[in-house]
């Protein structure tokens, strides 16, 4: 039973997949501009109309849209993402760069601004009404309200600018030959201060979803039975609130999971971070189809993957959810 | 006859923006052992205020105010945070009003009602895990699904599942808040019947709380009946029946169908139940009282017994005949 489930869930997010990657296919060439301009630069306007046939062939965009898509779908499947017009470099080696230090800064950024929201959240939730609540309130709003570049840019101006304690850009020092322990020390530096410029924009929606949650949890009949059985309140308060306020932030976690390969686009940039963002950003700046695509791809294969491991998680922590489908 | 649960003077009221809510006001009633007390009201009237101040489950904004609640000569109200939670379940416990959510989803109901046990008793998992069992047989729910969760179980089967968790420890006193509401006809009838047979079997003292009149009659050893925060009349049901003192438990009898006389013309209540933010000191009723008179709207009258074990409010009372 099972089995048939998580096969039947396979074969629909293929579909979703093979959807995806046919708009992804298209989504480029049905924008304005010529990626002639891109592949030979200012000289377009001197180039015979012979010279711009042969550039247009050598990257294949004179052959028909089947012929292309047909290309599109075995590089794909090749693992063969192209190669780059503007960085003149072949996509998986850009990719594969650039996803471990999106992976680092993303990944811990979700990771942290969860465990963090959550516990203010709940915090929140448990002494509703007090003085507590009212300035976590207060400080969460007040966060979600800042512009993340705008919050980037007055953490470097203290942190960088004025203290120096730390660095303005970058994933780690250049030109520096920092190995082991120091090596690690230099990236965590660098890495300050996009993270937490990353939780502090993001932890806000994971504090409102918990303290709200939270809040229903608490108004539920079963707690208040839990209270008329003698339990004791750190109990009904860990065990039987924490698991169920958390069920809607868990859904939460996992969509966000899936978007955590396409990088922070506007903190990557603020901090000139070689994350996936920046380089997407990069792409779409200078038409470079093939890395647009390539891009936009990760996003999508891993929110694909994410919402599958939704898929196979949340019965384990939902038994509602486990019945009904199994 | 001993007396199990006595609440005197029980007032519970509110706080809101529009000032405070006297959501139950000096409220005086008794239990005695093996006996089964119908509350009986309208919505909103304070059946569920009173069980909750009972339980000490009332929560800011509400506050109890004053009164007692002794529970085998012990004050519930004053009773240390520790005494409290040992004394919760396993002398008195409740079946909420619908069970549907007052299990948690996420629990087995074995794992929840060996909980209650395990919480209480100093047994093993085994020993709580072999009683769960023999309860839920008690309720008329295969043992075996002690590792079911609730929504694989119908709404009556979740009422069951309720009542055998309130039994868990053996308390000597069990309220059953409305346990009926969101239950189809032949099921309400199915539970209150189980709760009747298991009252007799175990000798509990009851408070069964509803709106069904006829029901509570029907099955109840006493009968109090609630208006607007008060009890207007406490009385043996027999009295209730035959000799309702209070207008506005005449009214409410006139209000409910008598299927042993089909032939009985139903009269509602004109009016609707009053404002309970900031009201005056008067009769509660007197807004929807055919017999109401001056004094009725300036003062509340005192709740007495005006005959062996029948206790009433009514400035009428003795001064003639007006039923």
């Amino acid at each position: 039973m099972l089995g048939k489930f998580i096969a039947g869930k396979f074969l629909q997010y293929l579909i979703v997949i093979f959807l995806m990657l046919t708009l992804n296919f298209l989504l480029p060439r049905l924008m304005p501009g010529n990626p002639l301009v891109f592949l030979a630069g200012e000289d377009v306007g001197f180039m015979s109309s012979a010279e711009k046939e042969a550039i247009l062939d050598k990257y294949g965009l004179n052959d028909s849209i089947i012929e292309q898509y047909g290309a599109y779908i075995k590089d794909i499947f090749t693992g063969d993402f192209g190669y780059s017009y503007q960085q003149k470099r072949p996509i998986s080696e850009l990719l594969m760069e650039r996803l471990p230090w999106t992976m680092l800064l993303t990944g811990l950024g979700l990771v942290l601004s969860t465990i963090i929201g959550v516990m203010f959240g709940a915090i929140s939730a448990w002494r509703r009404g007090t003085k507590t609540d009212a300035n976590l309130l207060t400080v969460f709003m007040f966060l979600s309200a800042m512009p993340s570049f705008w919050v980037g840019m007055i953490l470097v101006s203290i942190f960088s600018a004025q203290l120096g304690w730390l660095p303005v850009f970058g994933a780690e020092s250049a030109w520096s030959n920092y190995s082991g322990i120091d090596r690690i020390i230099d990236i965590g530096k660098h890495l300050i201060l996009p993270l937490a410029t990353l939780i502090l924009i993001s932890v806000t929606s994971t504090f409102m979803i918990m303290r709200y949650s939270m809040l229903n949890v608490l108004g539920e009949d079963y707690i208040m039975m839990a209270k008329a059985k003698g339990v004791k309140e750190k109990v009904i308060k860990y065990k039987h609130a924490m698991r169920n306020a958390l069920l809607p932030v868990a859904t939460v976690f996992m969509l966000s999971l899936g978007f955590t390969l396409g990088g922070a686009t506007v903190i990557e940039t603020v901090f000139a971070y070689p994350g996936v963002g920046r380089l997407m950003f990069e792409s779409v700046l200078s038409r470079d189809y093939p890395l647009i695509q390539a891009t936009f791809l990760i996003i999508t294969f891993s929110v694909v993957i994410a919402n599958f491991l939704a898929d196979l998680i949340y019965p384990l922590l939902d038994p509602k959810v486990g019945s009904r489908n199994g | 006859m001993n007396t199990v649960l006595s609440v005197e003077n029980l007032s519970t009221y509110f706080k809101t923006d529009k000032g405070i809510a006297k959501a139950v006001e000096n409220v005086s009633f008794s239990l005695n052992k093996g006996e089964m007390l119908g509350l009986i009201g309208e919505s909103g009237c304070g059946k569920t205020t009173v069980a909750q101040s009972i339980l000490r489950l009332i929560e800011y904004p509400g506050k109890v105010v004053s009164g007692r609640v002794l529970l085998n000569g012990r004050d519930l109200i004053k009773a240390s945070d520790k005494d409290l939670a040992s004394m919760r379940w396993k002398e008195i416990s409740v079946i909420p009003q619908s069970a549907m959510n007052a299990l948690n989803p996420i629990f087995t109901i074995g794992d929840q009602i060996m909980e209650s046990i395990l919480i209480h008793e100093n047994v093993s998992k085994r020993e709580a895990l072999k009683r769960t069992k023999t309860l839920l047989e008690l309720v008329g729910i295969d043992g075996e699904r002690w590792r079911s969760y609730p929504h694989e179980f119908s709404g009556g089967m979740k009422q069951r599942v309720a009542i055998a968790m309130a039994l868990a420890c053996n308390p000597k006193l069990v309220i059953s808040d409305e346990s009926t509401t969101g239950l189809d006809v032949l099921t309400q009838a199915q539970v209150i019947a189980l709760i009747k047979n298991l009252q007799k079997k175990m000798d509990l003292s009851v408070i069964l709380i509803s709106h069904d009149l006829p029901m509570v009659t029907a099955i109840c050893d006493k009968i109090a009946i609630m208006y607007a925060g008060n009890i207007v009349e406490w009385a043996p049901t027999e009295d209730i029946l035959k000799n309702a003192r209070h207008p506005y438990s005449q009214a409410l009898l006139n209000a409910s169908p008598d299927l042993g006389n089909p032939e009985k013309e139903v009269v509602s209540i004109p009016g609707s139940v009053p404002n309970l933010v900031n009201f005056p000191n008067s009769c509660r009723f007197h807004t929807r009282c055919p017999l109401a008179f001056d004094k009725c709207r300036q003062e509340n009258p005192e709740f007495k017994e005006v005959r062996n074990g029948h206790y009433t409010a009514c400035f009428l009372e003795g001064v003639g005949n007006h039923g």
